[in-house]
């Protein structure tokens, strides 16, 4: 009798391995009707949607969407998107992973999500897979000017940026600059004085801890493409991501010289080149706040600010931190989330309405969830850091995306190993030929 | 023995024992021998499998048409313009390190999981000890990966928080940044590497030192042989069959070796590795013609030794 169930038992364990194997595009199947109650509680400061904007969607209409958003930030989505929920009876299937090798695992395996938040180089890794966003009902008359350039890969317009965030800004603490008699730096030349006057009064003058896994280096590259900007401006850097100046040109040699001049240097900053190397991004943006202050400035994306006010929640914006652009740039760096459709059923076409129309930005705006490049969403802020980060970002003459993010063919990653050798020790010439020769490869 | 002497019920015909491998069969050629195929199959072709590798070729530089992602998993680390800068660059790449990581790693889970086994062995709290030696193996490599990140952290601090660049601070030195100083950081890695296996190996050496019989000892003892030439001629040859297998064992566990690099310090600095170089190309630059090719690479690398480790195994299951 043992002996039967055992057999049995393996049978089964080998047959259910098999309906494992071949079950992945199995669409779930569960009613919607159990789950869709828990989300469906309003709020209130939202703008209507009409019933229109709805694109035929049947009440029980599923979505899936996979994004990298978990926590504070899932809530602020899921606060954007309840009108449509409302009002058309969408039911969201979310996931949340900021493994990004799950979403390749779902491309290739042909079971992606109906809609993926995720960064500008899946537009052109997925341009094959990507329902066009004008064939889904997108308003590109509804988006800040160039903002969704980066976007049209091949002449097809295959994304939304959603939730967009500068780059070029510099966060310090207002109260220490006070004490010490600093003043906000209104061009470069004064920065590069302020710096100059830190290091003279034995004060360490940034904290430019890069270090972020496999990842270290990114910060670097924000650094160095901030320069660039102010060094070059906005139609170089826009060059290197077209490949028409090569990464190892006499212009990208200055800008790695001013930010190792900097960046190797235990005067100018927390712990000079190892300091650089080892200490985690977020360790390097508490720094300047921290009591006693390790450093003066940070340059770090918008996001630093939300951080800070994590680690140290007695501190107010505008008083105890706050941020300045960063000085004599010709343009901003900046980059967005995007949204992408991997079908075209009504449900996403009514998402994709939604966010692209004037009342989608509004409510964006409204949650707090960073920049929206839709035009609806100006005016719209009520927090105070979003408010000033909102003023710059609409103001820029030139809007650059990240140079690493953007070319594709493992340039980012190449750009980094440049960076980090660099400030290791490298030579700078062969640690650029390299990362020059990667780009080559991958825009010829 | 005669199939005539085989009472009919044992007797099988010629399909009954296929049907009884039918489902690992079946298992190993879907989750085994296809993806080997495919990988295989995908490491000739472009970023995307889309086309052929040849067609990646760059005008002026040198190919291997369909090759051609094996060119670069092969040598695009490497700096040929001359032996010497060829030499410093294969130290620095992911061949140059992973063999760092064979010599210093084996030697040294074999080398101290012999030690201990052998000293383990005279003392009374053995249990105690082994088991002490032992448990790190229960941690998993991500874990451990994460505690010796803070024993080698390098603070900017007054205060290091990092267990080893406090004492060194404490007795008046200068912090060291363990993880990202080229030379020091590949043999930080590797202790704890080391930390993690040595356990395993010395469970497998005292297993086999239990078994060399007393009497060989003894006799070696009453005839004067000290307890160094006791080591050196009776036992490590007695326990030289099973040397070998934790030895290419190790070798192969140290050849698919990534966690560790990849938790502490991302294949940075200087520390990559073959298995994370892999990674590097499949998940991060989105290369699978070149992540396939690294990967085949390394499963040409692995294959001798597991071959060494099969014969040796049957070789051992005859003498029994």
């Amino acid at each position: 009798m043992k002996k039967m169930f055992w057999q049995i038992f393996a049978l089964l364990t080998i047959a259910s391995l098999f309906l494992v194997a071949c079950g992945g595009s199995t669409p779930a199947t569960q009613s919607p009707a159990t789950e869709a109650p828990a989300e469906t509680e309003s709020q209130t400061e939202e703008a209507p949607v009409s019933d229109d904007m709805c694109m035929g969607t049947q009440p029980g209409d599923e979505l899936s969407l996979l994004y990298q958003w978990s926590g504070q930030e899932e809530e602020r989505l899921n606060q954007i998107l309840q009108p449509l929920v409302d009002t058309c009876g969408i039911v969201l299937r979310p996931e949340s992973t900021r493994d990004q090798a799950l979403l390749d695992t779902r491309v290739q395996a042909g079971t992606p999500p109906d809609i993926a938040f995720w960064n500008i180089t899946q537009l052109t890794q997925y341009q094959e897979q990507l329902v066009a966003m004008d064939e889904l009902g997108a308003n590109a008359d509804a988006y800040i000017p160039g903002a969704i350039d980066p976007g049209v890969i091949n002449g097809r317009w295959l994304g939304l940026p959603v939730k967009s965030d500068i780059k070029t800004i510099i966060w310090y603490s207002p109260l220490n600059f006070e004490a010490l008699g600093y003043s906000v730096p209104t061009t470069w030349d004064e920065l590069d004085a302020l710096v100059e006057q830190m290091v003279a009064d034995g004060n360490v003058p940034w904290s430019m801890g890069m270090e972020s896994g496999d990842a270290t280096g990114w910060t670097g590259s924000d650094f160095l493409q901030d320069i660039m900007l102010v060094q070059q401006g906005p139609e170089y850097v826009m060059g290197i991501i077209d490949g028409s100046i090569p990464y190892d040109d006499a212009g990208v040699v200055q800008a790695y010289e001013t930010y190792g001049k900097w960046a190797t240097d235990p005067l100018y900053t927390v712990g000079g080149a190892q300091g650089t190397l080892s200490t985690p991004f977020l360790d390097a943006i508490y720094k300047p706040f921290s009591d006693p202050a390790e450093a003066m400035m940070v340059k770090q994306s918008g996001f630093a600010g939300g951080e800070v006010q994590k680690q140290f929640p007695d501190l107010v914006f505008g008083t105890d931190y706050d941020f300045f652009v960063v000085p004599g740039a010709q343009g901003l760096q900046g980059g967005s989330d995007w949204m992408m459709a991997f079908s075209d059923k009504p449900a996403v076409q009514a998402l994709v309405s939604y966010l692209s129309s004037p009342e989608g930005g509004a409510n964006w705006a409204a949650a707090g969830f960073d920049l929206s490049p839709n035009k609806g969403a100006a005016g719209n802020y009520t927090d105070p850091s979003l408010i000033k980060k909102a003023e710059a970002f609409y103001a820029t003459q030139g809007f650059t995306p990240d140079i690493g993010d953007t070319i594709p063919g493992g340039f980012g990653s190449a750009e980094w190993t440049a960076i980090v050798d660099f400030v290791n020790g490298s030579d700078l010439a062969s640690a650029l030929a390299q990362a020059a020769a990667v780009q080559a490869e991958a825009l010829k | 023995m005669s199939s005539q002497s085989v009472p009919k019920i044992m007797k099988q015909g010629g399909l009954a024992p296929w049907l009884y491998l039918l489902p690992a069969l079946l298992i190993m050629t879907f989750f085994i021998v296809y993806p080997m195929i495919n990988t295989i199959s995908l490491s000739l072709k472009n970023r995307d499998g889309s086309a052929s590798a040849a067609t990646t070729c760059v005008e002026g530089n040198p190919c291997w048409g369909v090759f051609e992602n094996y060119r670069y998993a092969l040598t695009a680390e490497f700096d040929t313009t001359s032996f010497s800068t060829f030499w410093t660059s294969f130290w620095q790449s992911s061949y140059g390190n992973t063999l760092k990581w064979i010599v210093l790693m084996v030697s040294g889970t074999v080398g101290l999981g012999l030690a201990f086994a052998v000293l383990a062995d005279r003392v009374r709290y053995e249990a105690l000890a082994k088991a002490i030696i032992f448990m790190p193996m229960a941690v998993s490599f991500v874990g451990a990966g994460i505690i010796w990140k803070f024993v080698y952290d390098y603070g900017t601090q007054q205060v290091q928080i990092g267990l080893l660049n406090s004492i060194i601070t404490s007795l008046g030195g200068q912090p060291i940044a363990f993880l990202s100083v080229p030379q020091i950081n590949t043999l930080a890695l590797v202790v704890v590497g080391v930390w993690i296996w040595t356990g395993f190996c010395m469970t497998i050496l005292s297993a086999a030192l239990k078994a060399v019989p007393d009497e060989v000892l003894e006799a070696a003892r009453v005839d004067g042989a000290t307890e160094w030439t006791v080591f050196w001629r009776i036992m490590v040859p007695i326990i030289m069959p099973t040397i070998t297998v934790v030895v290419t064992t190790m070798v192969i566990n140290v050849l698919k070796l990534f966690d560790i690099v990849y938790v502490m310090t991302g294949g940075n600095f200087g520390t990559d590795v073959i298995a994370n170089r892999m990674y590097t190309e499949m998940y991060i630059n989105f290369n699978v013609g070149r992540g396939t090719a690294v990967a085949v690479v390394l499963v040409l690398a692995i294959i001798p030794f597991i071959y060494f480790n099969i014969k040796r195994f049957l070789a051992q299951e005859e003498m029994r």
